[in-house]
């Protein structure tokens, strides 16, 4: 069965429907999740936190506006970004520092070298877009800096990282195009 | 007023889509989105293209990960379906609306007292589920006391289904974002069938449900009344699919127009 029907019955409270959906999702939410956050520790916490949510909120979701897994991912990047602007927030200046130092924003994506159709799929993709385009969507995307702040360590006018970022995704999906 | 003109909360879809707005401009955005048809459908799509990049970061989980969260959900009582009048309003924008929007500011949670008594018969399981089942739908806080025993009836025979032990579920969605749902149990022979999206058609026509078997004239299996689900019965094995045509008000004895969405039931269980 697929995430959208699995869901519909977790929120029945079917128990083992909870566990095909944890088979079927805990790799993309927990990669997202690490990808975004990256401590070992923090990134399991976070990942436990959205699962659950899952199954305490399975209610909530709505075919009617969206795919599950479109949901689900979502509802995971929304935790991950949360906990690093927090981090952040709290003042761990010294690992954003350490973390910069250790990810450089613009080769991030080749960083990437697991294999993967999809991952590959996407890493081409994304090699294709300006240098812009792809700062302003990885940046955001996988390390969770709102646009003003992407705006800042690009030294780039508001406007113009708005801009990119919706070429960048528009672009992607012209790139990736009807492979599911 | 905004401090934003509109031009400028347009641009700020693929910093939402992204999660790159600060709490106070995403707040004002998803404000925005609900009365901007164009920015909602632009930003489901943005939302779309940002999951691909989800996927690609996917790894597999820890052990210890799926250990913590089998043990947590077996403590952990699930949370009610948002109820209808809350969400209602929005219902016809609602198909447009990213995850967002409901993922993370869930509906206030508006308490119909009168929606309570209808489930209180039946296990609890079976309550939440046809809570889902109703949450689907938009269900207009004024009811007359007959509308309401309709629906008590039919809340009755939708518990009943998804009782069922063999109940499963299936859906369909088309390009635009409409959906077709089913749950069905292939040993009572009956489904409960939704409609998302699809809004009332013009002029008092109306949505016909048939069921489509091989080699015999579709059955009629009722009208949908807006979007509130519909109970079918007495479908046989070899029920094969099931089709949702526009026709005259007071419905067709046989399809009149090509079915607007159709949905296989192989899936769950039938056909086989």
């Amino acid at each position: 069965m697929e995430a959208d029907e699995l869901l519909l019955l977790v929120a029945s409270g079917n128990q083992k429907a909870f566990e095909d959906l944890y088979g079927l999702v805990s790799g993309p939410v927990f990669g997202l999740v690490r990808r975004v956050v990256r401590d070992p520790a923090q990134s399991e916490e976070v990942a436990q936190e959205v699962l659950l949510e899952l199954w305490r909120s399975a209610a909530k979701f709505d075919p009617g506006r969206g795919s599950a897994m479109s949901w689900i991912l979502t509802l995971a990047h929304r935790r991950a970004v949360d906990r690093v602007r927090s981090a952040r927030a709290a003042g761990e200046r010294e690992q954003r520092e350490a973390l910069r130092a250790n990810q450089p924003a613009f080769d991030h994506v080749t960083e990437e070298v697991e294999a993967g159709l999809e991952r590959e799929l996407v890493r081409r993709c994304l090699d294709r877009l300006t240098v812009l385009q792809r700062q302003s969507v990885t940046l955001a995307y996988y390390e969770g800096y709102t646009y003003r702040e992407v705006a800042e360590r690009l030294s780039l006018p508001l406007g113009t990282v708005k801009t990119r970022m919706r070429d960048g995704l528009t672009r992607m999906r012209e790139c990736l195009g009807g492979v599911a | 007023m905004s401090l934003f003109r509109r031009e400028d909360l347009h641009s700020l879809a693929a910093p939402y889509a992204l999660d790159a707005l600060e709490p106070p401009e995403r707040v004002r955005f998803e404000k925005h989105l609900k009365g901007c048809d164009r920015c909602a459908a632009e930003v489901r799509a943005l939302s779309e293209d940002a999951v691909r990049l989800a996927w690609s970061a996917a790894t597999p989980a820890p052990a210890a990960l799926r250990d913590r969260v089998m043990a947590a959900v077996r403590t952990t009582p699930q949370d009610p379906a948002p109820q209808d009048t809350a969400r209602a309003p929005a219902r016809a924008r609602a198909t447009q609306l990213p995850p967002h929007v409901w993922g993370t500011q869930p509906p206030p949670r508006q308490r119909e007292r009168r929606r309570i008594p209808l489930f209180v018969p039946f296990a609890t399981a079976t309550a939440a589920a046809a809570l889902v089942v109703a949450s689907l739908f938009a269900v207009q806080a004024n009811r007359t006391q007959d509308e309401l025993t309709a629906e008590r009836d039919r809340s009755r025979e939708i518990a009943h289904v998804l009782a069922a032990p063999d109940a499963r579920a299936s859906s369909g969605r088309d390009g635009r974002g409409r959906t077709i749902g089913v749950i069905a149990s292939a040993t009572e022979g009956s489904a409960v069938v939704t409609l998302g999206g699809y809004g009332d058609p013009s002029g008092g026509r109306v949505h016909q449900l048939w069921l489509m078997r091989p080699g015999a004239q579709p059955r009629s299996l009722g009208l949908f009344e807006s979007d509130t689900p519909l109970v079918a019965t007495g479908l046989g094995t070899s029920a094969t699919s099931l089709a949702v045509t526009v026709e005259p008000a007071g419905g067709s004895p046989q399809p009149t127009t090509q079915p607007i969405v159709q949905l296989a039931l192989k899936s769950v269980g039938f056909g086989e």
